[in-house]
């Protein structure tokens, strides 16, 4: 359909044209003039790639659903997910930052994981999904705000303050941000601009 | 056509798609030159617009890049959060947060979370007005450095949202009543706006306003 175009590849960073060249499986093409990556010979199939987003959909509601820490003061242990943090900061009058928390951690890995999964279960079987061409596009805007990576390390920093004033023991949902967020990176850095290949 | 005859002839004109990646041969009225690109049109694969330049590129810049140097002071001097436990009760600013860390021998800790809170900032503040005020002044100057530093800038920008969730998590953990309790105050929603207003600000700027001159298609291709 595209011919002799699909041979070119425009550098994201600085504008530059080149020809996309045929490059061994775990090369990484650089910008002659940049140094943008402008792509990996790596293709990570869509069967792989379905594979990692439903670990990182279980991983996910494992993260979001479980405590982050469970806290001991004298008395019963008090355990606190995310969710409900931001919900707490919600309560505490800091609407703003609670909004852009759950954007942030909750929202946009979310919408990283369904929309592929909505994209790539189909492809999968060889199908085009309805709304195929504005999932791509959304999935392109929302990977930037997705922050599980930062939110992980914030979850340990949050843990050590804690043990000066009580007894703070790691929850399940800490572990599962750790894989989460690898398993995220791994998703990202196969990319999107691949899986247009599988459409007729 | 061949490729070759392709790119000879409608070379200006060729815009690559930041969402899916296609090249397509735009009518050179349309691609629209440096600054000036609401005059667009939409990749014909995935529907995102295609600009030779973003629009307004460094107006949007300079304007995130004010607002969070005007966000920075409070988010510095207000406090994040306060806690009480007993009788004593305490705000915490930013820095007061990262020596409590360092004093309870979280060295490591307290070097990421400083790096992440004050380092991070400052420097992408500090590194996006350098680039947005060498494209006008000084074009030729350090290109690949200039280059290299922008994708820097992206790389570690969200990571000063460490410190928000730091608070988000410890107000919700820490719930003790009259015992002990910890709430977000002032200081955390300013920091959230310098976060987010300087990654609004790395996002605004086009980095192939850094390379200014007409490519060379000798080496390339």
């Amino acid at each position: 359909m595209h011919g002799a175009k699909q041979t070119l590849v425009i550098c994201e960073s600085c504008g530059k044209l080149h020809r996309w060249p045929a490059i061994s499986s775990r090369a990484v093409a650089h910008c002659i003039r940049c140094e943008a990556v402008l792509g990996r010979g790596h293709r990570v199939g869509v069967q792989t790639l379905l594979a990692l987003t439903l670990a990182a959909l279980f991983v996910f509601l494992a993260a979001q659903l479980t405590e982050v820490a469970s806290i001991r003061l004298r008395g019963p242990a008090q355990v606190a997910t995310f969710p409900m943090a931001v919900a707490a900061t919600w309560r505490e009058g800091e609407r703003i930052v609670a909004v852009l928390s759950g954007l942030t951690a909750i929202v946009a890995p979310a919408l990283f994981i369904a929309l592929r999964l909505y994209v790539l279960v189909p492809l999968a079987a060889g199908r085009v999904p309805p709304g195929f061409r504005a999932c791509m596009r959304w999935l392109h805007y929302t990977s930037r705000w997705n922050m599980v990576e930062v939110l992980t390390v914030a979850a340990v920093v949050s843990i050590v303050r804690l043990a000066d004033l009580a007894e703070a023991q790691p929850g399940p949902a800490l572990y599962a941000l750790g894989v989460l967020a690898l398993l995220l990176a791994a998703i990202e850095s196969a990319g999107l601009k691949h899986l247009w290949r599988e459409v007729p | 056509m061949s490729s070759g005859a392709l790119l000879a002839t409608t070379r200006p004109s060729l815009l690559g798609c930041d969402c899916c990646g296609l090249v397509s041969a735009v009518p050179a009225t349309q691609a629209g030159d440096a600054g000036d690109a609401r005059d667009t049109c939409a990749c014909p694969r995935c529907g995102h617009a295609l600009h030779a330049r973003k629009p307004d590129s460094l107006q949007r810049t300079w304007a995130y890049l004010i607002a969070s140097v005007v966000a920075y002071v409070p988010a510095n001097f207000l406090p994040m959060l306060s806690s009480s436990s007993g009788f004593q009760t305490g705000s915490h600013t930013l820095l007061g947060g990262i020596v409590e860390l360092w004093q309870s021998d979280a060295w490591g800790l307290a070097i990421i979370v400083f790096i992440a809170s004050i380092a991070v900032p400052l420097a992408k503040i500090g590194a996006l007005a350098l680039l947005a005020w060498s494209v006008r002044r000084a074009p030729r100057w350090r290109q690949l450095d200039r280059a290299r530093l922008f994708r820097m800038i992206e790389t570690v920008g969200h990571w000063s949202m460490l410190d928000v969730y730091v608070v988000v998590l410890l107000s919700a953990m820490v719930q003790f009543g009259s015992v002990a309790s910890v709430r977000p105050e002032a200081g955390l929603l300013a920091f959230a706006a310098v976060v987010v207003l300087t990654m609004l600000a790395a996002q605004s700027f086009d980095s192939r306003l850094i390379w200014p001159d007409p490519e060379t298609h000798s080496k390339a291709l």
